[in-house]
């Protein structure tokens, strides 16, 4: 009886003891570690809305998160040789994470050595060809394809012959929505001429989608699949002046291209969520380093801008940057 | 009785008074220290509540006013435009002078330059007619001014400012600004006074935001605007609000009626400071997260509630150490009572407890216990007196009528001349005399008895003559035992009186001393006429006792054997009519006393 009443008393006291560890010592376990991640995205800040807003969005989240991020961007997205170099450099410097926008499919020869020193690989906007990938932030983009097919196709004569303007060969994103875009059009996809790519390059863009132009003097429908290859054709129709017999359907806006719209050369847009998608590269990363993802893949959303519903608040939010001293 | 007591002692004999006085008192200190702890901690809440209420409450109000003084200066800006004659004769001037233009635009151009937070400043009129910070700024041709509400509202109020919400400005060909825009009417002197064109201003955010920002309410607070429609003017995390990372309950804002209200749950909770303006119509909103405003708050709760449990580990202790104390000199005495009630004396010896009233208990029983045992001892030592002295009026002396029967014979004897006759008569009887006059010791060993036996028998032989004849035997071992006295010739006695006397014949009588396994056995058989059952019956009963026998019948010797030696020892009888009788007496062989 005497033992029994001593026994709890150490009981409630070892009790009491490790209340006080968890009572002190908690809060001290949760304090968020300093995680280092770099993001290299397909091409630098300033070259085009898309990568401005994405990175702006990382930083954000990064700033707002307390962690550190470095961007580690090529000058242009066709260079993809100074992307690998980039990846090969960040991996020298050992961050906890690398976000990467890779340009071309073809998976970069130093994954394997990245994932061996324990660096986390989380892919945003595109993917390359990785047999365990651990987390993709993006858009959906055959659910991007899709909904410019669908508009397309309702606003298409049935005969009408359509080229799609690609952005890159072997990309992930380009394949992805062409690939969308053809099951939006449902029996229309088998009025599509001719895919060409313009390498992400504006001029490339115009100049062939002058050629198709001349190839196909009945075109009816020009898609871009991404700002530089939608812009583009906009500018050969705009300065064609054939804006009434070919309408441009895009992916992704800028200034320009809703200009482009005010005036009447694109017929629609779809918008990615640009920011969104750079903020949540970083929140989710931080969320998988912290050891609880919230799932394989993640979709930053899209919408679909048409002329009627641009003034919208909720499609301005989307559209332009807010910029607090400009 | 007894199955009850064992439970008790299964479950503990004082379970319930030392768990009463256990529960009692860890009970009351614990709930002292509960409620103790339970009533500073929710007050550490509410003050810290409070406090931070009315200092975000300062704060946002401070901040509600300068967002007003800063749209009455901008207001007076474009006040001060609208009504100026260089902009009346851009605007509805009809003449080609080109003057008014530069001198607007110069004038503009300087604004512009001493205030970063004006984006645009400008002038318009819906049939193309305008100015926008330069003299060659360029519309966006694209634009239809009937869809802009600073513009078509401005015309609309009649003098009054108009101030849009965050709104992208599409006015100015490549530029599509987040701004807020003020606008007036501008009326037309020239051509009736009636209102037919727009001045305005947008600001860019960086006023409001440092409005915002320097008015810090603690870490992780922020403040931000909202209009009266709900839609956000300026946020910190503007960005993040419009894609949709964030949120604000701005539903909750708009349809408060206090200045201060809190949202959400958990770790999310979050205190609204709310200030409206009635220039602006603007809702100045301070969020400050509960987790923060309570964090100090917190801090002290988790010390107070360490030292809650302290508290509660020490009342735990402090009663079991107390109800131990008080209960454990009783559970003793109860455990030695309980022993002594078994009969083990030596449990009353416990240890002294001084002072208390279990202390004096304890004493009192002991002494009572001592008291019992002396008492006891006493009356056993009683007992065994009283044992004795029976044992020695048992024994009594030689019947007189056997000694006048032996003198006579001495006498006839005597008389008939026959010397060795009385002189070994005379000895016998003298030997027999002697032994049992010396009455000292209550033992004797077997040799005596039977020397005893045999000084009896050799009277006796004498007295029947030719009729009796005996024989004495005993193994060695035995003759050095010791016996209590007196036990053989009674039942000698019997022997011949009830089994020789009648007998035509001359009769023998054996008497024989042996050891049987651990027992002594003493045999006395005759070859006299035996008895019947009827006699055999009664062969123990009190009142045989013949007068021509020394006094000490056969049940006085079974009585003396079984109050000494116990009942499983004593005489046992085995006759025939016509053949005789043996009397058998069991006695022990191996007591202490037996062998000595």
């Amino acid at each position: 009886m005497k033992k029994k009443v001593f026994t709890l008393l150490m009981i409630l006291l070892v009790l009491a003891s490790a209340g006080l560890l968890v009572f002190f010592l908690g809060p001290a376990m949760k304090t968020k570690e300093s995680w280092h991640l770099i993001y290299i995205p397909k091409s630098k800040e300033g070259t085009n809305d898309f990568w401005t807003s994405l990175i702006s969005g990382a930083r954000m989240a990064a700033e707002e998160y307390g962690v550190t991020l470095d961007v580690m961007a090529p000058d242009k997205e066709q260079n993809v040789e100074q992307q690998e170099q980039l990846f090969r450099e960040a991996v020298e410097l050992r961050p906890d994470a690398i976000l990467i926008s890779p340009s071309v499919s073809t998976p970069s020869p130093y994954l394997e050595e990245a994932r061996q020193r324990g660096i986390h690989i989380v892919y945003v906007d595109a993917v390359a060809e990785d047999p365990a990938p651990e987390l993709i932030v993006s858009t959906d983009n055959l659910e991007v394809g899709r909904k410019l097919g669908e508009y397309t196709a309702s606003v298409c004569d049935p005969e009408g012959k359509i080229a799609i303007v690609s952005q890159m060969r072997n990309s992930s994103t380009a394949e992805e929505r062409e690939q969308g875009f053809r099951e939006g059009l449902g029996a229309l996809a088998e009025n599509v001429m001719e895919v060409v790519y313009c390498d992400s390059t504006f001029e490339k863009a115009t100049r062939l989608t002058k050629k198709l132009m001349e190839k196909y003097p009945d075109l009816t429908v020009i898609a871009g699949l991404n700002e530089d290859s939608s812009v583009g054709a906009a500018r050969a129709i705009r300065d064609e002046g054939a804006e009434d017999r070919i309408m441009v359907v895009g992916v992704d806006s800028s200034l320009e291209a809703m200009e482009l719209m005010e005036q009447g050369i694109f017929r629609c847009i779809v918008v990615q969520e640009s920011f969104k998608m750079g903020y949540l590269g970083v929140v989710e990363t931080i969320r998988l380093l912290q050891g609880k993802p919230q799932g394989l893949f993640v979709d930053s959303g899209c919408e679909l801008v048409t002329k009627e519903n641009m003034f919208d608040p909720r499609i301005e939010k989307l559209i332009f940057p807010f910029e607090e001293g400009a | 009785m007894r199955r009850n007591k064992s439970l008790n002692r299964f479950f503990g004999r004082f379970n319930s008074i030392r768990t009463e006085i256990f529960g009692a008192t860890a009970g009351l200190l614990v709930l002292a220290a509960l409620a103790l702890a339970a009533v500073s901690i929710y007050s550490m809440d509410t003050t810290a509540f409070e406090t931070s209420e009315e200092f975000s409450g300062k704060i946002i109000r401070q901040v509600n006013q300068s967002i007003d003084s800063y749209i009455s200066y901008m207001d007076n800006i474009t006040s001060m435009i609208a009504n100026s004659t260089d902009a009346q004769a851009v605007l509805f001037g009809s003449s080609a002078d080109n003057g008014f233009r530069v001198r607007l635009g110069e004038q503009f151009q300087t604004i512009l330059k001493s205030r970063s937070d004006i984006r645009n400043i400008g002038i318009i009129r819906e049939d193309g007619n305008y100015l926008i910070n330069v003299a060659v700024k360029r519309v966006n041709p694209y634009l239809d001014l009937d869809t802009q509400s600073w513009y078509t509202e401005a015309l609309e109020r009649n003098g009054g400012f108009v101030l849009t919400s965050s709104h992208v400005q599409a006015l100015l060909r490549g530029e599509r600004p987040w701004v807020i825009t003020l606008s007036r009417g501008m009326r037309n002197y020239t051509g009736g006074g009636g209102i037919d064109g727009v001045a305005f201003i947008d600001l860019n955010y960086s006023v409001i935001s440092e409005l915002c920002e320097q008015n810090s309410i603690g870490k992780r607070g922020y403040v931000f605007v909202i209009d009266e429609e709900g839609e956000i003017v300026y946020h910190p995390q503007q960005q993040q609000l419009f894609s949709e990372l964030r949120t604000e309950n701005i539903e909750a804002i708009m349809s408060a009626d206090e200045d201060a209200i809190v949202v959400g749950e958990g770790d999310t909770q979050k205190l609204y400071t709310i200030a409206r303006s009635s220039l602006t119509g603007w809702t100045v909103v301070g969020s400050t997260d509960v987790s923060v405003l309570l964090q100090n708050s917190r801090r002290s709760q988790r010390f107070f509630l360490v030292i809650t449990i302290v508290l509660v580990v020490l009342a735990l202790l402090v009663s079991g150490i107390l109800a131990g104390s008080i209960t454990r000199p009783l559970q003793r005495l109860q455990e030695s009572m309980a022993r002594v009630q078994e009969g083990d004396f030596a449990a009353a010896e416990l240890p002294a407890v001084s002072g208390t009233e279990i202390g004096s208990l304890t004493e009192s029983f002991t002494v009572m216990t001592n008291r019992i045992q002396e008492l006891m001892e006493q009356n056993q030592r009683e007992q065994e007196e009283k044992r004795k002295s029976e044992l020695r009026a048992l024994q009594s002396q030689i019947n007189p009528h056997f000694l006048y029967n032996t003198l006579d014979s001495i006498i006839w004897m005597a008389e008939g001349k026959k010397h060795e006759e009385v002189v070994l008569m005379t000895s016998s009887l003298a030997r027999l005399l002697r032994q049992s006059i010396t009455n000292e010791d209550e033992l004797v060993t077997v040799e005596s008895e039977l020397s005893y036996a045999w000084s009896y028998l050799t009277i006796q032989q004498m007295r029947y003559k030719d009729k009796l004849s005996f024989s004495v035997e005993a193994d060695p071992e035995v003759l050095p035992m010791r016996i209590i006295r007196l036990i053989l010739q009674p039942l000698i006695e019997n022997a011949i009186y009830h089994g020789i006397k009648y007998k035509e014949s001359p009769g023998q009588i054996l008497v024989r001393a042996y050891k049987e396994e651990d027992q002594l056995i003493l045999l006395i058989r005759d070859d006299g006429v035996g008895m019947d059952e009827e006699v055999l019956k009664h062969i123990f009963d009190r009142h045989k006792v013949n007068y021509q026998s020394n006094g000490v019948g056969v049940y006085n010797v079974q009585q003396r054997i079984r109050l000494y030696y116990g009942q499983e020892y004593g005489i046992r009888y085995e006759s025939r009519p016509g053949e005789g009788t043996t009397a058998r007496i069991t006695l022990p062989a191996d007591r202490e006393e037996v062998l000595q």
